[in-house]
């Protein structure tokens, strides 16, 4: 199972000052959910804001641990 | 390392069709949820488009796409040439008007009733 803990703080870790929420969103581990505001957003298209998402939890995709992730992203104010 | 043939080949395809979606399946037949998703949402748009279905190919495509665009998920939407995103940026984007203004068309004012979709159930 996904450690939702340890994912959360790999993108805060990533991306400091960010608000970051990771949800288990059927208790199934298999559709996950990261919702991030973080100031480095500011100014990126929404694709580039999920890539530094999904770059901050590339070696859990690498290992298997988690297949898919949403991602919703906001940039602050 | 991606193909260097078929990564030529998806290149000219992006260049070659304004809205181009890769998708599993095809606009007909989906074979997944998230990229009929996106087929929804482009069904809504007064938009052209052509669709790749990448199942036969999946692992080079992968790799190809991660070269070009730095994404390996299917379904991807490109735009004149840019990756906009898969199921989750464009349903954000069609929400706040920026898909619209992205492909060039009108806001669409609601979402028409899907064909064939049954009412929804009452409980009283």
């Amino acid at each position: 199972m996904p450690d939702l803990a340890e994912l959360k703080s790999m993108i805060e870790a990533a991306l400091p000052d960010a608000e970051v929420a990771v949800e288990d969103e059927d208790g199934s581990g298999q559709h996950l959910r990261a919702t991030v505001k973080a100031p480095q957003f500011d100014g990126l298209s929404r694709i580039d804001q999920h890539r530094l998402v999904r770059a901050a939890v590339k070696e859990r995709f690498e290992d298997g641990t988690i297949h898919a992730l949403s991602i919703r992203t906001e940039a602050p104010g | 390392m991606a193909d260097p043939q078929l990564k030529e080949k998806v290149e000219e395809l992006i260049a070659g069709n304004p809205v181009l979606l890769f998708m599993k399946g095809t606009p007909e037949m989906p074979r997944c949820g998230f990229s009929m998703r996106v087929v929804q949402v482009l069904d809504q748009m007064d938009v052209e488009y052509g669709a790749v279905d990448v199942l036969p190919a999946l692992q080079p495509l992968r790799e190809v796409t991660a070269e070009i665009a730095d994404w390996q998920t299917f379904p991807q939407l490109y735009v004149n040439g840019e990756l906009l995103g898969g199921a989750d940026i464009v349903e954000e984007m069609l929400a706040s008007g920026e898909l619209a203004e992205a492909l060039g068309v009108e806001q669409p004012a609601t979402p028409p009733p899907r064909e064939g979709t049954p009412p929804p159930l009452q409980i009283e």
